[in-house]
């Protein structure tokens, strides 16, 4: 099933297009990480998918409907970010009770055994936590609310590596037990690839890739020794990123369409040839230029 | 049941070159070679690995169908996949061509540059060799 | 997972109940003006005096008048406050969509109005007691009830609060969609009464006033207030159909 389908998507403000001609679906129960440097447009998406934001052109559908203004798309999805407001007047407490009366699968259990593992004060307002507290108890509700479609936008931002661990681990965790369609946005692949089924990388709005994560890590091949066999070696290939190292070396990555024999050629005249992380791919592919940083300096 | 303590999870290393779904085939490998999983007897589940290695689910799946598609697990419909009879023949040929053999490849490329010859090569195996095997009786 | 189905009614209910819950604030600021009111009035909204030989005396009129005046302000400014974007999108970390945004939002006001009515029944009865304790006074009139005249009071005073809440509520959602009416509803509001009464004949404000209150028969009187309400809410669920959280 489709729990969400964009085709031609666009959002625009004034005149610069936040989300542009975005096409992608989404299938059900899958850990989809979509991915982007600042400013790609993740969030502008995922408010699309909430419900929150309505968009300019093209289509976007969640559960078959258009998500903005829709009930039933609300009732059936969460969206937790680190903008959540709860009315200061509420305790933590009776927060999470009443996130308990709106999502019909709650866990209450769950939530309370999160919250003490945590060390809430029950008694405490949401407005006095500090930011990383005030995200891990978003991502409690966002978890024990169990709904079919649950999206966690820059879920850690603020929490110390230990909250992190501990959150994606019970994010995957409580996945196996109750499989659901989760997006989980962020700028650090790194962290989340281990638990990503599927990733969706985004540059200025527009999608460079969605596919699952395991063949983005053989999507590229990295090519160093001396930058004459070098770039005549990759002359006819995509290149995605070059550096220079030292006098006359290079280290080009270039997408992996190559032959077994092609890298056999590869290694016969000296060169090195190795894989590339997600997480570098994710860098270069959405990189300014194709030099990267260097290019400033140059 | 398993205990799935911190240290199990740190097997699997995600800055390794090989994607986590062949790390995942090659501990149910050893797992099979060191006869901690027997044949005919089950072996993990997707779910458990995936709990085990904090990864998803669909990857673990996919260390799984390597090695059914190798034949050392076979299928058994709604029960789950189980040890083959011939796992550790299968298993164990597939390192000596495949991982052995990129390996020796590998030294004889770097004994070349290094202008090592074959009898002084020869040599350093055979005594890090017996060496070896004495260290693990 | 399977997906829930929910209805409109179900959900406002709750967000309902989670707003009587949150919009606590409310309440408190609702009894601080009730008390200011009565120090107001403890002046006496009217005086007149004479004398003929050597015999002299004041009339003082005391009402409560003021309270139910400054609780109508109090419930337009409420329904301002809960417009705004802090209130408006504690609405959207839980279930919800515009309409039932608005239509809890409405419950809310209406039954804030109730207890707001209600409270400016009794706080007028306890001004009454505490002019009588406190003025060092001869001769006390005071204004004969009945159970019928209170309760036509309590629903009139009610209704004149929700009436203002709604007007309130139509503003602030205004506002809301664009700052500049912030600026322009008050001076177009007060410009107008400059321009009405500029003739020294003001027109437009007593008719808008006689047509509620000089209105004899209750029941009409509250079709009428229910109809300006439903005029601004309708307005302001129009208006605000389209519009984006947190964008």
């Amino acid at each position: 099933m489709k729990v969400v389908e964009c085709k031609e998507l666009t959002k625009r403000y004034g005149k610069a297009k936040a989300i542009n001609n975005l096409s992608f679906e989404l299938t059900e129960n899958k850990i989809t990480g979509l991915i982007g440097r600042n400013g790609a447009g993740k969030t502008t998406l995922l408010k699309m998918i909430a419900g929150y934001l309505h968009h300019t052109s093209g289509d976007i559908q969640v559960f078959s409907e258009n998500p903005f203004n829709n009930l039933k798309v609300s009732a059936n999805s969460i969206f937790i970010d680190n903008g959540m407001s709860f009315s200061p007047s509420l305790t933590l407490e009776e927060l999470l009770e009443t996130s308990g009366e709106f999502y019909p699968n709650w866990d209450q259990r769950l939530a309370k055994r999160l919250f003490d593992y945590f060390s809430f004060n029950p008694l405490q307002s949401h407005v006095n936590l500090s930011k990383g507290m005030k995200s891990t108890f978003n991502m409690i509700i966002g978890l024990a609310a169990r709904c079919p479609l649950t999206i966690f936008d820059e879920p850690t931002s603020g929490m110390d590596a230990g909250t992190r661990k501990d959150f994606y681990r019970a994010l995957l965790k409580d996945y196996i037990a109750h499989p659901r369609t989760i997006i989980l946005s962020s700028h650090l692949l790194s962290e989340v690839e281990d638990i990503l089924e599927e990733i969706l990388l985004i540059k200025n709005g527009e999608k460079l890739l969605h596919m699952p994560i395991e063949i983005l890590k053989e999507y590229s091949i990295g090519i160093s020794g001396k930058a004459t066999a070098v770039s005549e070696w990759t002359s006819n290939k995509e290149t995605i990123f070059t550096q220079s190292i030292g006098v006359d070396g290079s280290y080009v990555v270039i997408k992996n369409d190559c032959s077994l024999r092609d890298l056999e050629i590869a290694r016969d005249i000296g060169l090195e040839v190795s894989s590339v992380s997600a997480e570098d791919v994710c860098t270069y592919l959405t990189s300014k230029t194709k030099e990267g940083i260097d290019h400033v300096f140059n | 049941m398993w205990c799935v303590g911190g240290d199990v999870r740190l097997i699997l290393n995600s800055d390794s070159m090989k994607p986590i779904y062949v790390q995942v085939s090659e501990w149910l490998e050893t797992e099979i070679l060191n006869e901690n999983i027997k044949c005919d007897e089950k072996v993990y589940s997707q779910y458990q690995l995936a709990e085990m290695f904090n990864i998803n689910p669909a990857t673990a799946a996919k260390g799984i169908n390597i090695l059914a598609d190798e034949n050392v697990l076979y299928k058994k419909r709604g029960l789950g996949m189980f040890v083959a009879t011939e796992a550790r023949e299968i298993i164990l040929r597939k390192r000596k061509n495949t991982k052995l053999r990129s390996m020796v490849k590998e030294l004889a490329k770097e004994a070349i540059q290094l202008n090592v010859e074959e009898e002084e090569l020869l040599e350093m195996i055979r005594s890090l060799h017996q060496q070896m095997k004495g260290d693990l009786k | 997972m399977s997906l829930t189905d929910v209805t409109t009614w179900e959900i406002t209910k709750k967000q309902y109940r989670y707003k009587l819950k949150s919009y606590f604030g409310v309440f408190s600021s609702l009894v601080a003006i009730q008390l200011l009111a009565i120090l107001f009035s403890l002046n006496g909204t009217g005086m007149s005096g004479g004398s003929s030989g050597t015999f002299s005396y004041d009339v003082n009129y005391y009402t409560g008048d003021i309270i139910q005046v400054l609780v109508m302000i109090w419930a337009f400014i409420t329904a301002i406050i809960i417009t705004t974007k802090a209130y408006r999108y504690d609405d959207y970390s839980f279930v919800t969509n515009r309409l039932i945004s608005h239509y809890s939002n409405i419950l809310f006001l209406f039954s804030a109005s109730i207890l707001a009515g209600i409270m400016v029944f009794f706080t007028g009865h306890l001004f009454r007691l505490i002019t009588i304790l406190l003025k060092n006074t001869d001769s006390i009139m005071v204004s004969e009830l009945t159970l019928l005249g209170t309760l036509k009071g309590i629903t009139a005073s009610i209704l004149y609060i929700f009436l203002c809440a709604s007007i309130g509520y139509f503003v602030g959602i205004l506002i809301q969609l664009n700052r500049l009416f912030s600026f322009l509803l008050p001076v177009l509001f007060v410009g107008a009464l400059f321009v009405d009464g500029m003739n020294n004949d003001p027109t437009v404000f007593p008719s808008i006033i006689s047509f509620f209150g000089s209105e004899n028969f209750l029941f009409l009187f509250i079709l009428k207030i229910i109809m300006a309400s439903a005029l601004f809410y309708i307005l302001a669920i129009s208006f605000s159909n389209r519009m984006e959280v947190r964008p």
